[in-house]
Parts: structure tokens; sequence; C-alpha cells
């Protein structure tokens, strides 16, 4: 506590210094905190989908990528034997689904999803927490049912028209709240529009919800060993897979941030030595008086690990403003909230700062505890 | 007989100056009685390398010192501050204090490094401080200080953990008479009881108040002058 405040007279003695230190700590940090509230964004948006999508399982083609959208590619003999073995499986409710992507695929303004539903099967079966914002909610026999954030990003209203190819076109008839990102991006027609569309008898996707008391992935398992050619996807493994890619993608970024780290670093151990050779005759005073070394140690590395720790609590602050400012945009983009500045990334971000003051103090509070106390007296 | 605060015996010291050795100090040998003793000699006769002995900032060649009966020249870094810390004050020529904190915390650094709880340490800070009479100075960094006004905080602090001996190196040096004659007058008043003080100075009109004069000439001690 007493050391705490000499080193706070110290750091103060010195304010423009220990202030573009501690900027340039701020900004390291800020951008760590920034970079990694990706990651962090992605697995709360994942598990909030997850637990908003209703079907545990989706049947699709074998090759199609955990979160690609399907070919139509099941043939009608995939749902009749699923229909067949559901009982044994452990399924208690399945439905087929036709899907057409119309677009680029990358802006996802000019990228259209068309999700074709069965008679009988409603945006509700696919979120169960589906809502009504305009018009209605089943698209059949002939409308198209616009998830609300595909509304909102391509300016789509009741009543517009949407084509699906050169001869077929439809009205939107409903605006529907998923309460999930993946499926407010989608837009919900009949099954049979979309079969036309493609010119296929074909389903892209077999969605199924399992029964009470069975797993998801132990069901999947069983399904594929069941059908040859097909890939049956748990949501389990989804975000295990996901998670995977996260992870990945965590590292990349942490490495990216380590550089704006080690120049922060770098920045504290500059000043820190600059002030332990300013004040060496002040430690030959310290010393002469009866400091030990410990004590001039101590005295240093505090210094640098004030300046690091206070400027990662500033840089963790900065990092959560700039997260919600990403936040605001990629809501508007994509319909998620992609950065999250989670409490655990918080305690990472401060740990990797104090570890940054302890790194970048230590040599210089070694260098200060080591002059001898008549060589420390000596200068002037 | 009693037993010795401050013992110097053949006490040498050699420096190295290229391919040669000089001999900074030579034998030393000397019981320090109480009372004020004054090391005086030519610049370069070894005053400053005697104190930084006696006082534990470094090691002889040869030779032993025994400050309030540790034998310093046996003990390693750490221990002789401890020993310095819990023994000895000192009043260099000049930067004495630390520049960052007031005359009142400067007073009181010895006793937080010896672990005396904040309020006590300010109250014995505040009655040293007004022992030098400088207790309207208290909040006053070093810079707002004279050359006078810092001798004598220094002073203060040195006697804060009330030592049995202290140390001044050429403590007017730096003054003019009226304030020299000040800080000097205080020091002498400080040889009380067991008390050792040690005078390092080259002007012999700082010297006269002592009650015995060390000559050291060449590194060697020449002359031992008691006075009346
Ligand atoms: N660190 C050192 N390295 C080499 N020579 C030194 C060192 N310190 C002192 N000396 C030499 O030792 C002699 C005594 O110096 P010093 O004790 O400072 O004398 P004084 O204090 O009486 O002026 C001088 O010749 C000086 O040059
Ligand atoms: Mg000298």
């Amino acid at each position: 506590m007493e050391t705490f405040l000499l080193v706070a007279r110290n750091l103060k003695a010195r304010p423009v210094r220990s202030l573009l230190t501690l900027l340039g700590i701020v900004v390291a940090t800020a951008s760590m905190v920034l970079f990694l509230s990706f990651g962090e964004g992605l697995r709360k948006a994942l598990s909030a989908e997850m637990t908003k999508f209703g079907p545990q399982i989706r049947v699709v083609a074998e090759g199609t990528g955990t979160f690609g959208v399907p070919n139509p590619e099941l043939g009608p003999e995939v749902l009749r034997t699923l229909k067949a073995h559901a009982d044994e499986l452990g399924i208690a409710r399945l439905f087929p689904a036709a899907v057409m992507m119309k677009g680029s695929g990358f802006d996802p303004a000019t990228t259209f999803l068309f999700y074709g539903l069965p008679e009988g099967i409603t945006p509700k079966d696919l979120a169960p927490a589906a809502k009504v914002v305009a018009g209605r909610l089943d698209p059949h026999p002939d409308g198209a049912v616009v998830g609300k954030q595909k509304a909102e990003q391509s300016r789509l209203t009741l009543g517009k028209t949407l084509r699906l190819s050169r001869k077929i076109a439809l009205p939107i008839v409903g605006i529907v709240d998923a309460g999930s990102g993946f499926a407010n991006s989608f837009i919900f027609v009949p099954m049979e529009v979309v079969q036309r569309a493609l010119n296929t008898t074909n389903y892209s996707v077999v969605l199924i919800y399992v029964k009470e008391g069975y797993a998801a992935d132990e069901v999947a398992e069983k399904i594929e060993a069941l059908i040859p050619g097909v890939d049956a996807q748990s949501t389990t493994e989804a975000v295990k897979y996901a998670e995977r890619a996260i992870r990945i993608g965590d590292v990349i970024r942490f490495g990216i941030s380590l550089i704006a780290l080690v120049v922060g670093g770098l920045l504290v151990a500059n000043t820190v030595m600059m002030s332990v050779y300013e004040r060496i005759r002040e430690f030959g005073v310290m010393r002469a008086i009866g400091a030990r070394r410990g004590f001039i140690f101590r005295l240093v590395l505090l210094e640098a690990l004030l300046l690091a720790l206070s400027g990662g609590a500033l840089g963790v602050a900065a990092g959560i403003a700039g997260s919600q400012v990403v936040n605001v945009y990629t809501t508007h983009a994509v319909g998620l909230a992609l950065s999250a500045v989670t409490p655990r990334l918080v305690l990472f971000s401060l740990l990797v700062a104090v570890s940054l003051g302890l790194v970048a103090g230590v040599i210089p509070a070694r260098v200060a505890s080591r002059i001898s106390v008549i060589e420390a007296l000596g200068r002037i | 007989m009693e037993a010795s605060v401050l013992r110097a015996k053949n006490l040498t010291k050699r420096y190295r100056q290229g391919e040669t050795w000089i001999e900074a100090l030579k034998g030393f040998t000397y019981d320090f009685p109480p009372g004020v003793t004054a090391v005086v000699g030519p610049s370069g006769s070894g005053k400053t390398t005697l104190l930084n002995l006696l006082a534990g900032f470094d090691t002889p060649s040869e030779g032993e010192v025994h400050l309030a009966g540790h034998p310093l020249h046996a003990l390693g870094e750490d221990e002789r501050a401890g020993v310095r810390l819990a023994h000895a004050g000192f009043v260099f020529q000049s930067w004495n204090l630390l520049p960052t904190l007031t005359a009142l915390e400067n007073v009181a650094f010895p006793l937080l490094l010896k672990g005396v709880p904040r309020r006590e340490r300010t109250e014995r800070a505040q009655a040293l401080l007004a022992e030098v009479g400088l207790e309207r100075r208290a909040g006053h960094f070093p810079n707002q200080l004279s050359g006078g006004e810092q001798q004598r905080v220094a002073i203060a602090r040195a006697l804060a953990l009330d030592p049995l001996v202290l140390f001044a190196d050429e403590p007017t040096g730096n003054l003019d008479s009226a304030a020299g004659s000040r800080v000097l007058e205080l020091l002498v008043r400080q040889a009380q009881g067991e008390r050792r003080v040690v005078l390092v100075t080259h002007d012999p009109e700082v010297a006269a108040r002592a009650e015995r004069i060390l000559r050291l000439k060449d590194g060697a001690l020449v002359e031992i002058q008691e006075r009346p």
C-alpha cells in the first residue's frame, strides 16, 4: 500500500510520459478485446440460435456443409424410410423442405433463400417462437412469408412480388419474426413451388424432432447407418463444429492482437527503464537509508504493473464501447450481435495486461535493484 | 570495557585503475568513542572511501568493520541495509531527499521501511521536523526548500529511528556560512549518550567543532587529535 503511493507519486511527477504510455496500453488492450469479442459474440449468437431452432436434426445429402445450403438431392424414398422407422429411431415428428438460393450469396441484401415448406407446416414448425409481424404466418397455398430481417434488409413489404424463376412468382403475404437470426433471413414459401422452380420432386432436407428421452446425436448416427448417402446433422454436432471453427478464429485474432500487445509491453518497459535511469540516485538514497533490494525491485515492478493494469482496465472499457458500435452495425447487416465482451473475456484481457506489466517490469526492476549503493550515490 | 558501537580493524580498500591497483584506504584501525569525530584530509585522501566502508555501502578489500555489534564486512547487501536502517543515519553533501516526497514524508521514510504504522509515523516525523525548526515546511517538496532547509530535513530523517551512529559527508559543503553553521550546530547537538557522530569534512572550521579529529593522508590515518 505504501509502495503503491510512492509509485503513484512517481508516475504523477512525469504526467505526459505516463499518460502516453497509458494510451499505448489502452489501444493495445482495446484492440485485443474487440478482436476477441467476435469469437465470444459468435458463441453467444450460436447458442441462442440453437435454442430457437426447433428441429434437433436435419437430414441432407452427403457432402453438404454443416451450415451450408443443401441441394435438392433427397429422393422420396428417404422420407419414406424415415417415416417407416420413425418409432424405433426415436423420431417424434418429421417433415421435408426444399431450399433454393438465388443471388450472389455474398451480399446479404441481394441474396434470397427460399425455404419451401410442405402443406400444413408453417415457419412456427421451424422456429417455435415465430410471431407474425404483418399479414399471415402460413405461406400456403400460394404466398411468400418473409423473415423480419430479410424484409428490412431488402425492403420487402406486403403485396410485393418475389420471383423464383422466370415463370414463377409469388406475392408477399406475411412478415414473420422467427426470433432467430437464421430463420429471419429466410423467405418461406410452399415446398411445391420451390420444387417446381428447381424442376425436381426431391427434397433438400428432412427436419426431425427427436422423441423425449432420446439424444439427438445418437439418433442422427442411427439414421446415417440406416440410409446410405445421407448426412444427419444434429444441432449439438453443429455447435461442436462451430465451436471448433470459432476457436481457430480466436487463435488467429489473438495472434494479430499480440502485435499490438507486444508494442504496448515495449512501451511500458521503455517508460519504466527510463524512469529507472533517471532515479538511480534516488534509489541510492533509499538503499543508504536501509531499503533492501527487494523494496526497490517491488517499487519498479509495481510501477510497470500499475501502468499495465490501469491501461488494461481502460482498454477493456474502450473495447466494450467499440464492441457496442460493432454490434449496431452487424445487427443491422446480418441480424446478429456478432461482438460480445463476456466476463471471461474481461478477465482474460486484464490477465494479459497484468502479465504484460510483469514481463515489461521485471528487467527494469532487476536493473534498479542490482545497482550498487556507492555507484547509485555517486550519480547526480 | 563497554561494547564498541563503531569499530574498524585494519580496514583496507583497493580500487583497480587500469593495470594497477590504488589503495584508497590503508589499514585503518580505530574504535569510535561517543561524541563527534571529524575525519579530515585533502581531497582524494580516502575520507569518502572510509565512510562508505563504515556505513556498509561497500565491502573492504581487507579488514573488519563492526557496527552495533554486526560484522559489516561479513554481511551481504541486504543484511547491511538492515543494520543501517536500525542503527545508522546519513546526511550527504547534497541530493539527500526523495524529490517526489514532501519533507514530512521524507522524514517518515525510514519509519515506513521499518514498518511503523502510518499515524505513528506522521506524528514522529512531525516532532522531528519541529526539532530541526521546520514544522511549518512539512508539506513542502524538496525543490521548494532552500539548501540549508533540505539538509535540516535530512538530519531529521537521519534521526528518525534514533540511530547509534550518525554519518555526515561534507554536510555543509554546498551551503553559505550562515546556513552551514546552523546545520553544523544541529549535527553536533545530536551527539548525546551513546550516539557517535562521524563528520567527514575538509573544512578546518567544521572540524573544529568535533571532539577529536582523525587526519587521513593518501589513505592512511596519520594523526588522531583529541580536543579539550
Ligand atoms: N570507485 C572508485 N574507483 C577507483 N578509484 C576510486 C574509486 N573511489 C575512490 N577512488 C580513489 O580513491 C582515492 C580516495 O578517494 P575518496 O575516498 O573519494 O577521497 P576523498 O573523499 O577524501 O576525497 C582517490 O584517489 C580516488 O580517486
Ligand atoms: Mg569525498
